[in-house]
């Protein structure tokens, strides 16, 4: 299959700050799921590749255009920022005609459009409300609606779904797996996994601006599966629980927290941990007040990744 | 509520498209659109025009001065209508003042309110390069100054040969529209700067505001303060008010208010819109965030 987008040793830099490292990756039709946690270098590929940032080094083309400097190509390209970007004082409806008036379409063209845009986000009934007063989730959608208004083929989403309530979410993910069934590429920024597994299987990992593994999820799991995880269990003897688990295998390092209540585990085998958990807990008698992973979070297992 | 997301499809549009000639005009259409959304913009805009009525009334007074005698007790040496007359609606201190507070409140937020709504994005994902959106944003301002200045210009012109009931007054001086159109221009061209200059230097637009007449101000205050201390016209240079009004005079015809060659108040002038352009040109790409 042939690259939609292409970066080729992209760099960027933010004075001395590094925005994005070397990176070359190609990103083909469906889609493609941007995964790394908050100053990853997510939002600065995705400026670059819509054109709002030049080059330090390198090049990013979409479908063999450069994108820099070529307002053309972005009668393409549908762009939904993380950030909200409206003036508070227009309502919805001029909100998205006001954008659709930059393409060049006759008035009732921009009218027809912006009406389906409105009425696929579920906007409809709010359009002539001023922005001031949408809500958190409604923001998000007027947002997706003006990236998607123009009909374009490739659609840059940068943490589209941050912000919506789990129903807003689902739909949203839905829609976006409609407009990937009709053959679109599609860029989508996330810094939770989960989202991501929602909406692709073909994810791309970013962190410190370097591209640290692409493919499909069971390879990345598979990644992350080779580095150890980390679990906390804080119980009433946690010095009792970690002699029930010496003679494990799959326990790499056991520590102790500052609390002196908490037993913090290493182990490859999370499930099977969790599986032998259960018996020592239930055969010794021990009260578990809590048990959770604080490398569950994207960041830990990056830094696992990247060796920290 | 309306219909669920999946009984909905999304489809091709047929039409065709078209290169637009003019991309900017969104920008400029929707600059104007808010500016008139504010009450107390919609006042200021509205007290603007009573010098271009108040010099209407003096034309048409001025050609049945017989019927305004009683009232005018001798002022009529005012009403002399020619070049003079034009000059002095142009220039004077009054209607310099006006535009300034009407592009304060209606345009003082065209660049900081992209900067604080990082609108800056949004349009240039779009098909729209920067000097669409400087046009665009400039054209807002355009419309502003001219609806203040030549357009009211010219309407009085007209309705001078209207009371007058014939073209003498045209064929007298036909280079005064061109002068009026002149100078309209050289406003519309300078605020353009001025404003969008000090719009780009913040987010916020009630502080852009205060600077474009602080800065108004100011710079004619501290010609004031120089020329007690320095006792030479040169310091009028340093007024933005003053540059304006020694441009106005010389395009008019008329003797410059200050000793100083008109050239001088052009270079200033000139000076100005070059240092905005280049600030512009460094601020409207310096939007860019590290996430």
């Amino acid at each position: 299959m042939t690259a939609v987008i292409a970066a080729f040793h992209l760099s960027k830099w933010y004075g001395n700050v590094l925005g994005l490292n070397d990176v070359s990756l190609d990103i083909e039709e469906g889609v493609t799921g941007l995964l790394g946690p908050n100053g990853a270098g997510k939002s600065t590929f995705m400026k670059l590749i819509t054109g709002q940032m030049k080059p330090a080094l390198g090049t990013v083309t979409v479908r063999g255009r450069k994108t820099w400097n070529d307002p053309s190509v972005f009668r393409e390209i549908g762009y939904c920022p993380e950030q909200d970007v409206f003036y508070e004082d227009v309502t919805g409806w001029e909100f998205l005609t006001g954008l659709l008036g930059f393409y060049g379409y006759a008035r009732p063209a921009i009218e027809e459009r912006a009406a389906r845009a409105l009425d696929i986000v579920d906007l409809t009934e709010v359009k002539d409300r001023l922005i001031r007063g949408y809500s958190r989730g409604m923001r998000q959608r007027i947002k997706f609606a003006q990236a998607i208004a123009h009909d374009p083929e490739i659609l840059i989403l940068d943490e589209p779904l941050s912000g919506l309530d789990p129903l807003g979410k689902r739909k949203l993910i839905r829609l976006i797996k409609g407009l990937r069934d009709q053959g679109r590429t599609i860029l989508v920024s996330s810094h939770v996994l989960p989202e991501i597994e929602a909406l692709t299987s073909r994810i791309v990992l970013i962190h410190q601006g370097k591209i640290l593994a692409q493919g499909d999820i069971p390879y990345v799991r598979e990644l992350i599966e080779a580095h150890p995880h980390q679990i906390s269990v804080r119980s009433s003897d946690p010095r009792a629980l970690a002699a029930r688990f010496v003679g494990d295998v799959s326990i790499q390092k056991m520590t102790f927290g500052p609390d002196g209540r908490t037993l913090v585990v290493e182990t490859h085998r999370r499930d099977d941990f969790f599986g032998r958990l259960t018996g020592v807990v239930l055969e010794a008698g021990i009260e578990v007040d809590e048990i959770s992973s604080p490398d569950d979070n994207l960041k830990s297992v990056f830094e696992y990744l990247v060796g920290k | 509520m309306g219909a669920t997301v999946r009984e909905k499809g999304y489809t091709h549009w047929d039409g065709t498209l078209v290169e637009r000639r003019f991309p900017w005009w969104p920008i400029t259409r929707t600059g104007i659109l808010l500016a008139f959304r504010k009450k107390r913009f919609k006042l200021v805009f509205a007290a603007a025009f009573v010098p271009a009525f108040i010099f209407l009334v003096g034309i048409y007074i001025s050609e049945r001065l017989e019927d305004f005698e009683r009232f005018l007790q001798g002022s009529d040496r005012f009403l002399n209508i020619g070049p003079k007359y034009f000059s002095t609606y142009f220039t004077n201190d009054s209607l310099l003042f006006l535009i300034v507070l009407v592009l304060a409140y209606g345009a003082g937020g065209l660049i900081a309110d992209d900067l604080k709504h990082s609108s800056l994005q949004l349009y240039f994902a779009r098909p729209l390069v920067k000097r669409d959106y400087l046009i665009g944003k400039m054209s807002v301002i355009a419309f502003f100054v001219l609806i203040l200045t030549a357009l009211p210009g010219l309407v009085l012109v007209a309705f001078k040969l209207v009371f007058a009931g014939s073209f003498k007054f045209f064929l007298q001086y036909p280079w005064l529209p061109l002068a009026i159109v002149g100078y309209a221009a050289l406003l519309t061209v300078f605020f353009a700067f001025y404003v969008l200059l000090l719009s780009s230097v913040s987010k916020n637009a009630r502080y852009v505001m205060v600077m474009i007449f602080g800065v108004y101000i100011f710079s004619n205050v501290l010609f004031g303060i120089l020329r007690g201390i320095f006792k030479t016209p040169y310091m009028a240079l340093f007024s933005v008010p003053a540059n304006l009004q020694q441009a106005g005079a010389f395009l008019f015809g008329q003797k410059l208010p200050h000793a100083v060659p008109a050239v001088w108040s052009f270079a200033v002038l000139a000076g100005l819109c070059l240092l905005a352009a280049a600030v512009l040109d460094r601020k409207i790409r310096g939007v860019e965030v590290i996430r």
